[in-house]
């Protein structure tokens, strides 16, 4: 039964996809169209500015796209399944909102009159923990209740923004340094720490990546993610359990926007409520551009990547052109249009070769 | 056919960078001569506010050599951050920042701080002295108390009144309310019926002044947190008829100073924003030059009431030359 599955949903891998072709040049270089923008993007911003390829640039730039990137992750999963999250802004900003209440208020227990306050680690597990939640939520709703998964994240979406705001009358949680007689010291530390001189995000984004990357290329589960999204009831007659698989699809997404949340507001050192506004968006526009297909099926953790490569290099050397940031959008919108277009060349291609 | 479609990859390709290639103009390549950098950032430009802000900025630091680069933060701290990390990497002299919240920028400017790079504010504190270099802002609680003088005089010392208040997490906002308060809890029988956050935003405050005026058709004044909401309020007035009521605003943007000038706004108080960039400037030339920081770190300078009788003789937030 496996070894069907691998047949049907190798397609989803740049390998599956090029040696089942003919490897021609044309093939391959739309293959690796993301990977060739980002080069071109690359030699076109080094060409224009000095300040663009300094070292110190060149961190900052990875630690942008981190964000993107680690949020994409998540992302891509859900969107092999065939599905949408759009609630992964939200959830950045509430698991943000819950560690900065965490370290500021402590749980408060009222009927019990304590409050207890967590170290940094176990708080940061609790706001995680509730990313996952708001994931499984999504999950729940799409799944057992059949809910759109573009209408069931809409109301997560809205919900767990909500809850942010909700957490302190709107207000940021500012300096969470915490209190030493508290034992909540050390979350800046997530977001102004390094390791061999790279921040901790972007080892953070690495990490992530592989994982992910050897989830969906060398498990079941990764494998039976790809086969839902091509073909759910091909998937369901050959024993996939469709419902639990996507359901975990939303919880790694929400896992992921937790992790986002806590590097912001510890990068800020402060929580704000309205933080990760519009997230969900970039991070589809990393997928997309990396190849990923809205319809599911097809795409890979790397292409995501790349994607999220793609829009971090145009924004931060747009940035430093001095570029409007009317055009700025404008120009990012244009992008991922023909990305889109250049996708359905290769889909047409793709088509043609096989019959 | 492959052939076409491989060659259309390549015109789009080229298409898009050579209309990226368009803007090298703008670059800040920095000239030999040139005394260094200096990075503006501010909220979005769609509000003409910052707009004038930054452009007053931008155009002073020009006029003394420097090269600028102008950004915005959409009133996201966390691409304020980014934006701060660039402003670094990019070596910059000094930033002047209109920030993206009192508590979330207070990271951020103490990572410049640390970086060795002087942050002036303005328009915006935020909730740390010892950190920025100054913190140039307007004097919001005289003005507020200017605005309500006015509007008392308008509607006179009795009757149903309304205000909008701007977004909670801002400062400002609540100086403002406190400035009107402390005017109009003075008479008893101006009564406040109905007290509602409209968050700065104008289709907000349409919406919220359209439910209002169902419970409250008889309000005879609505008194208002900024120039934005004050225009949303004013077109739903106007929508249903009331255009008896005293509307009263606060920024002085240009589209409530020609309300002012057509009768359906009363009045609002002008924040010198243009000042606000100039004298930033003034202060990081003089920190660059010579060292030396302004011996204040905060500086608050007197917004103006506009009435009918002076809304001609300021444009743009600065007075009319």
């Amino acid at each position: 039964m496996a070894e069907v599955k691998v047949q049907s949903t190798l397609e989803g891998s740049p390998l599956g996809q090029i040696t089942k072709r003919r490897l021609t040049l044309r093939g391959l270089l739309l293959q690796l169209r993301a990977f060739i923008a980002l080069i071109l993007l690359y030699v076109f911003f080094a060409l224009l500015s000095n300040a663009f390829v300094t070292q110190s640039n060149q961190v900052i730039l990875a630690k942008q796209v981190a964000i993107n990137a680690v949020l994409g992750i998540g992302m891509t999963f859900v969107i092999l399944t065939g599905g949408i999250d759009l609630s992964v802004g939200s959830i950045v900003g509430l698991t943000g909102m819950v560690a900065g209440m965490l370290i500021h208020k402590g749980l408060i227990l009222t009927p019990l009159d304590r409050v207890i306050y967590f170290n940094v680690w176990i708080i940061a597990l609790i706001a995680i923990a509730v990313g996952m939640l708001v994931g499984l939520l999504n999950g729940i709703l799409v799944t057992r209740f059949r809910v759109a998964p573009f209408i069931a994240t809409l109301g997560t979406l809205y919900m767990a923004r909500g809850l942010a705001l909700l957490s302190n009358n709107g207000a940021t949680f500012p300096n969470l340094i915490g209190k030493p007689e508290l034992g909540n010291t050390g979350f800046p530390e997530l977001g102004r720490g390094t390791l061999l001189g790279l921040p901790y995000s972007i080892w953070i984004m690495i990490g992530l990546a592989l994982i992910a990357i050897f989830i969906t290329g060398k498990t079941p589960f990764g494998r039976q993610v790809y086969a839902i999204g091509g073909n759910v009831r091909a998937a369901q007659l050959s024993g996939v359990r469709v419902k639990t698989v996507t359901m975990l699809t939303y919880v790694i997404s929400g896992f992921c926007a937790a992790i986002v949340g806590l590097i912001i507001s510890s990068q800020l050192v402060a929580s704000h409520p309205a933080t990760g506004d519009g997230f969900e968006l970039n991070a589809i526009a990393a997928v997309v551009l990396g190849g990923t297909s809205l319809a599911g099926g097809r795409g890979t953790i790397l292409g995501t990547i790349v994607g999220a490569f793609v829009v971090g290099v145009l924004r931060n050397g747009m940035v430093i052109e001095g570029v409007s940031s009317f055009w700025q959008m404008i120009i990012t919108g244009g992008v991922i249009v023909l990305a889109v277009i250049i996708d359905q060349v290769q889909q047409r291609i793709q088509e043609r070769s096989a019959a | 056919m492959f052939h076409k479609n491989w060659s259309k990859l390549i015109v789009t390709l080229l298409a898009l960078a050579t209309a990226l290639a368009g803007f090298n103009v703008s670059a800040p390549a920095l000239a030999q001569d040139s005394p260094g950098l200096i990075v503006i950032i501010t909220p979005s430009h769609d509000n003409p506010f910052f707009k004038a802000e930054a452009d007053s900025a931008d155009a002073a630091a020009k006029a003394l050599g420097y090269e600028t680069l102008v950004l915005v933060h959409d009133d996201d701290p966390n691409l304020q951050d980014q934006h701060v990390d660039q402003a670094i990497a990019l070596g910059a002299k000094a930033i002047i920042l209109d920030n993206a919240g009192a508590d979330a920028s207070i990271a951020a400017v103490r990572k410049a701080k640390d970086a060795g790079i002087p942050t002036f504010l303005i328009d915006r504190e935020i909730n740390e002295t010892g950190l920025a270099a100054s913190q140039i802002i307007s004097n919001n609680y005289q003005g507020a108390v200017l605005g309500a003088e006015e509007f008392v005089r308008l509607v006179g010392e009795e009757g149903k009144y309304v205000e909008l208040l701007g977004r909670e997490s801002d400062t400002n906002a609540h100086v403002r309310s406190q400035g009107y308060h402390d005017v109009l809890d003075e008479y008893p029988d101006l009564e406040l019926v109905a007290q509602q956050s409209a968050n700065w935003s104008q289709t907000e405050a349409f919406d919220v002044m359209e439910t209002i005026i169902q419970a409250h058709p008889d309000i005879l004044g609505v008194i208002s947190g900024n120039d934005t909401m004050a225009m949303g309020a004013m077109a739903a007035l106007q929508a249903a008829g009331m255009t008896d009521v005293v509307v009263v605003g606060f920024d002085g943007s240009q589209d409530v100073m020609d309300a002012i000038k057509e009768g359906t706004i009363a009045a609002t108080v002008l924040q010198p924003v243009a000042q606000f960039g100039p004298l930033a400037v003034e202060q990081a030339h003089t920190y660059i030059t010579t060292g030396e920081l302004p011996e204040e770190e905060k500086a608050s300078i007197d917004c103006i009431l506009i009435t009918p009788e002076n809304v001609e003789d300021y444009f743009n937030f600065a007075p009319v030359k």
